[in-house]
């Protein structure tokens, strides 16, 4: 940092740095530009150059986001937007049409509805301005790794590897404005090879595209002080000074400046010069999705609500699409004015992206429920994004059949509706108690097959299996296609069971036993019953017990 | 005959007398005794058919199983890669069915979705997306609330998803009218289970006694 203790120093010539100051005023530039140096960093004074060439920061200057934030969100065109100050509500900004009626910034609040009496006016929001951001920084991100967010209303893109890419600057200017404008915003674009001066030219308004770090001083130079962005103190100070641009203040003598208007501006000028590295706080990307939905007066029109619905999945595919992240779980909430906001969770059998597939889940869902009231905002949130898994489609020679739609699709329909819970596949565990010798499973998983499923033959061979048992004549176990969900005890007349009518037993009995090791054990003889109906049922003598008999299962 | 009478008569939906609905393959029941009354020798396939009967363990599951077995593990195949297809839906089953006695069968069980909607109505509809949705080879479904109306949109999303849609019903339901391209009713008789061809588009009612005569019989025992 700058220290007066460091001064002497000063007096030393700072090298290849100042040549650009030394041409324009060579006596005090030498005398101050000697001090960044000094401060404890030598090497810096050939680094920034180096480093300056291989940056290129694209500005994105949002001077109209008070307003565009609120129209994105607001389901009404707002014509301006206030904020107060000092008690004062005062236009802050309107839209064109609003402008050309006589709604200038400053104008009061009351002035303005007297001009236009219809006027739709809306007070300024900061935390939708940085949602707004935020969202755009999430959007940015596809044209480039490095995303700075600068609050109040500045994005930072730096580019210099995007540019082969996107066709070079012009190109990528041209672009990054126009899917701006789609999205309702208007920017101001410039380019430097440092952050700041990137900054300060699309503050400024000015659309140049400065790519060689030695032009930055000369075109900065030109720059009124007030697109700097300090204090009102200070630049009141520095017009009183009769200073009106930065270059300008590059002529004062450095020292002087520092202890007037503080290091921490003779910095900034460094780095905007690109002198110093100006190393930057890379954006970085919210975990999960969240965005809301404002309506102006309440809605009950289910069509009107899925369709705003529509529009948030459709943000949220954008979201995710930039992140290369599927979801599983959506929260859908309603807000109510009186009533307590209704929840409508959404999930799928695997992390899905796609807008239509949620949209047709939300729909299977929103049929089904009972709004309690009028909706006045909805809220999409999503749950932890994963890693997309992408599958290799067939080719289109490759063969017979439809085009697979994989079988998540309907198993995410059915859940919608009926419940995750009751919709499920099923699977066999090598046990020989019946109760335990089958689980239920997920209805697809998205794991290969074979790990599963440990012997994936073991179902073809099934019946050669069967064949082979009957001609070697070894047991085969009688099982039944039915089963109960728990035995069903059974009557007893004269100490025969019965289920419609006396049980003829016509074979058994087979006996099962024990399970101490996990307390579920059983004693029970199974045999294969006849009823009068002609109904073959499977059914036990229980043995720890009274010696009670049940009914397990049914041959279907 | 001209092209335009030779396409409506290709399709399912007409109905002619005992004409040759054999056309279409049948789907072999495994019980050939069962198939000889069958029009294509066998399931009417991308059909609805219906099953009625009085009580469960008629044999109702045992006759589905042959077919149900060749449907899954045709689709079960390892070169059979991504594509779902050769699931067997079961829609409100009213017990459980059983996975060991599934796979003695001869039933991928991998290949098997169990729906148990509160609903009646969602039964239906489960029904109905699972049958167009392509996915599956063959959709069970027990429902109370099962109308001609219920049976014409099963028969629909049948032939749409090229799927295999059986509906079993209480013998009650014989008096109604149906879409359904084979109505079957299930009896136990003394000699095993009784089946009685009720409807059976291009074949003609029959009775064939005793098809299923052993309580855990296998295909080929």
């Amino acid at each position: 940092m700058v220290t007066p203790a460091k001064t002497p120093a000063s007096l030393r010539d700072a090298g290849p740095t100042s040549a650009v100051t030394r041409r324009r005023k060579p006596p005090p530039a030498q005398q101050s530009l000697a001090l960044t140096p000094a401060a404890g960093t030598a090497p810096a004074a050939g680094l920034p150059r180096a480093a300056a060439t291989r940056q290129l920061w694209l500005c994105l200057y949002l001077p109209g986001l008070p307003l565009a934030a609120l129209q994105c969100a607001a389901a009404e065109p707002v014509d301006a937007v206030f904020d107060e100050q000092q008690g004062l509500r005062r236009i802050l900004l309107a839209t064109p049409a609003a402008a050309a009626a006589g709604v200038h910034p400053g104008l009061s609040v009351n002035a303005a509805l007297a001009l236009v009496p219809g006027l739709q006016l809306a007070a300024r929001c900061p935390a939708r301005e940085q949602r707004s951001l935020q969202r755009l920084a999430g959007w940015a991100e596809r044209y480039t790794s490095f995303v700075v967010v600068e609050p109040p209303a500045t994005l930072l893109l730096e580019i210099a590897a995007s540019l082969r890419l996107f066709g070079g600057l012009q190109a990528l200017r041209r672009q990054l404005l126009r899917e701006l404008d789609s999205q309702g915003f208007a920017a101001q674009a410039a380019i430097a090879p440092t952050p700041l001066a990137a900054t300060w030219l699309a503050r400024a308004g000015q659309r140049r595209c400065i790519v060689r770090p030695d032009r930055l001083s000369g075109t900065l130079s030109t720059l009124p002080v007030a697109c700097l962005d300090w204090p009102a103190a200070v630049t009141d100070a520095l017009y009183g000074m009769g200073i009106r641009c930065i270059g300008d203040c590059l002529r004062l003598p450095r020292a002087g400046f520092a202890r007037r208007f503080g290091a921490a501006r003779l910095l900034q000028l460094d780095r905007a010069l690109g002198r110093l590295p100006d190393p930057r706080d890379k954006y970085s990307l919210a975990e999960r999705f969240c965005a809301d939905r404002d309506l102006d007066e309440e809605q009950a029109d289910s069509e009107l609500l899925l369709r705003l619905c529509e529009q948030l999945l459709l943000q949220l595919e954008r979201f995710l699409l930039a992140r290369q992240l599927a979801v599983q779980r959506l929260q859908f909430v309603f807000y109510h004015l009186q009533e307590p906001a209704t929840s409508l969770a959404l999930g799928s059998a695997r992390a899905e992206r796609s807008m239509a597939q949620w949209l047709e889940l939300l729909k299977i869902r929103f049929e089904r429920v009972a709004l309690p009231a009028p909706v006045i905002s909805i809220r999409l949130r999503a749950g932890r994004g994963q890693p997309l898994t992408a599958t290799s489609g067939r080719l289109g020679f490759a063969g017979e059949g439809r085009p697979g739609v994989p079988i998540a699709h309907l198993v995410e329909r059915l859940a919608a509706r009926v419940g995750e819970r009751a919709v499920h596949g099923v699977a066999t565990v090598a046990e020989h108690r019946p109760d335990y010798a089958w689980r239920l499973r997920r209805a697809c998983d998205d794991t290969p097959r074979c790990r599963t499923e440990p012997h994936p033959g073991h179902a073809h061979r099934a019946p050669q299996l069967l064949a082979d048992m009957r001609r070697t004549g070894s047991l085969l176990l009688q099982r039944p296609l039915w089963m109960l969900d728990a035995p069903a005890p059974l009557a007893c007349r004269d100490g025969r069971p019965c289920y419609e009518g006396a049980l003829e037993l016509r074979s058994g009995p087979e006996r099962i036993e024990t399970g101490w090791w996990d307390e579920a054990g059983i004693a029970r003889d199974y045999y294969v019953a006849l009823n009068p109906a002609g109904v073959h049922l499977w059914v036990f003598r229980d043995r720890t017990g009274d010696g009670g008999w049940y009914l397990h299962g049914i041959f279907g | 005959m001209n092209d335009a009478l030779e396409q409506l008569l290709q399709n399912p939906r007409v109905w002619r007398g005992q004409s040759d609905a054999s056309a279409r393959q049948g789907l072999a029941t495994g019980y050939p005794r069962l198939d000889q009354h069958l029009p294509g020798g066998g399931w009417p396939p991308h059909a609805l058919t219906e099953i009625l009967l009085e009580r469960y363990g008629s044999g109702e599951l045992k006759l589905l199983m042959p077919a149900l077995a060749r449907l899954s593990q045709a689709a079960g195949k390892p070169r059979d890669d991504a594509a779902d297809a050769g699931w067997l839906a079961w829609i409100a089953p009213p017990f459980q069915p059983y996975p060991p006695a599934l796979m003695q069968w001869g039933i991928d069980l991998s290949r098997v979705l169990i729906v148990r909607p509160r609903q009646g109505s969602d039964a239906l509809w489960a029904a109905e997306q699972a049958l167009s949705s392509g996915n599956c080879a063959a959709v069970l479904l027990w429902s109370e609330a099962f109308d001609h109306a219920a049976s014409r949109r099963l028969q629909l999303a049948a032939e749409q998803g090229a799927s295999w849609a059986i509906a079993f019903r209480p013998p009650g339901a014989r008096r109604e009218h149906s879409a359904a391209a084979l109505r079957l009713e299930l009896a136990n008789g003394r000699t095993g289970t009784d089946i009685f061809i009720l409807k059976s588009r291009g074949g003609r009612p029959a009775a064939v006694h005793g098809v299923i005569h052993d309580y855990a019989s296998l295909p080929g025992s």
